[in-house]
């Protein structure tokens, strides 16, 4: 209920920062998981502290901890990613476009798990299974996430430590306008919580 | 009475298991597409002509070339289109529970432009999924399939490279499926045809208990 109303009282703050959440104008657990999830924003650096738990984003249904902001149309979204924390192999940190904040609302997100797989993942309609397209492991390290959502196209690049941005492929979805956009972190376990350092992060609207 | 009879007729007849289509049993449109498609093996070759409208969305038409198989398995080709025609036009190695037009299905194919895709229906009747790559351009493309248990791997090399892992996707299908080649035009009033050459099934055995 409070992130809901949050939700609405947000939805009019255009693309400006905000002190609390830079990029973003919202967080919170979605799926409720045990252990409760936060996040911290330094307007100074630019970076942004996230710590999440939850079983996966994965399924029908997902546990994860999101900070997020409501945006229509085209637009870019990109971050710099590092798991501060140990933990389990497929905990993930995400850049996600995601309907509502339903634990089995239909998302999209470009995924880097601890171990260093990249994947991209989508749910196309409400509860139903998580599709998943993993790509080789590279190992754990830094990575550069990016994706341009433009129409029903989505596309993605990943580049890893210093390696220049590699664009993957694209996908095509029909999650349409308004979509919640923002970083999300679920640790892949209730038992834990993974805390992720997202840096360089950018929201752009794009024509 | 007398439709459900023809229905049953035309569609073991639209199946063909007379020739030799080399490592495939059968060949056949799926989706009853308005032109009729054919699979010809010759000298180690086959030769695919397909029209249909896509294999895309809730159901498929084109030509398939296929055998059943059980467990997991590899399957490779080297592919070329012989002409021009749509740039979503369509062909690959595709794996599919049935022959019905809504199957479920995964498929590793090379578009008429040259874009290699990823594409999988999940479930009967369900919109089909895409992840598509990065592209240079039309050409002869070497590509792989590889089945290990409900993941789906795609291996693409174009002209004389070596096919290299892109990536995987996740598809329960229920064995045995059928296998094999496909080919569609991406227009209902066309067909093309696509000649794969180096065709290998391996299936492979189980780990020991």
């Amino acid at each position: 209920m409070r992130l809901l109303l949050l939700s609405s009282l947000f939805a009019v703050s255009a693309l400006g920062q905000t002190e609390k959440f830079g990029a973003f104008t919202n967080s919170g657990d979605v799926g409720s998981p045990p252990l409760k999830g936060s996040d911290d924003f330094d307007a100074s650096t630019g970076k942004y502290n996230i710590t999440g738990s939850g079983t996966d984003i994965w399924g029908k249904s997902d546990q994860f901890h999101y900070v997020w902001r409501e945006m229509s149309g085209n637009f870019a979204v990109s971050a710099t990613t590092q798991f501060l924390t140990e933990g389990v192999g497929h905990r993930k940190a995400v850049l996600m476009l995601r309907k509502n904040l339903d634990p089995d609302s239909p998302f999209l997100q470009l995924a880097i798990h601890g171990d260093g797989t990249p994947a991209v993942q989508f749910r196309s309609t409400k509860a139903d299974n998580t599709n998943t397209v993993d790509f080789p492991v590279q190992g754990p390290g830094t990575w550069k996430l990016k994706l341009i959502r433009q129409g029903s196209t989505t596309t993605f690049w990943i580049g890893k430590g210093d390696s220049p941005l590699r664009e993957l492929g694209h996908t095509i979805n029909q999650l349409g306008s308004p979509v919640l956009v923002g970083l999300g972190v679920s640790s892949h376990t209730q038992a834990a919580t993974n805390t992720v350092l997202f840096s360089d992060v950018a929201v752009d609207r794009l024509p | 009475m007398r439709p459900l009879f023809l229905a049953l007729l035309l569609s073991t007849s639209a199946f063909s298991q007379t020739e030799n289509l080399g490592l495939f049993s059968n060949s056949g449109d799926v989706g009853a597409p308005a032109r009729k498609g054919a699979s010809e093996f010759s000298k180690g070759q086959y030769r695919v002509t397909g029209a249909g409208a896509n294999i895309w969305g809730k159901q498929d038409q084109f030509q398939y070339i296929w055998r059943e198989i059980t467990g997991n398995f590899t399957v490779t080709a080297t592919m070329r289109f012989l002409a021009q025609g749509a740039d979503h036009r369509k062909a690959g190695i595709m794996v599919r529970q049935s022959l019905e037009a809504d199957a479920p299905y995964a498929d590793v194919v090379i578009h008429g432009n040259g874009m290699p895709g990823l594409q999988w229906r999940s479930k009967a009747g369900e919109d089909t999924n895409t992840f598509d790559l990065p592209f240079s351009g039309p050409g002869t493309f070497q590509i792989k399939l590889v089945r290990t248990g409900v993941k789906m791997y795609m291996y693409i090399g174009k002209e004389d490279s070596e096919p290299k892992e892109i990536a995987h996707t996740e598809v329960s299908f229920r064995n045995p499926v059928l296998v094999g080649l496909a080919v569609c035009s991406h227009n209902t009033d066309a067909s093309d045809t696509v000649v794969f050459s180096n065709v290998s099934i391996e299936a492979q055995t189980p780990p020991a208990p």
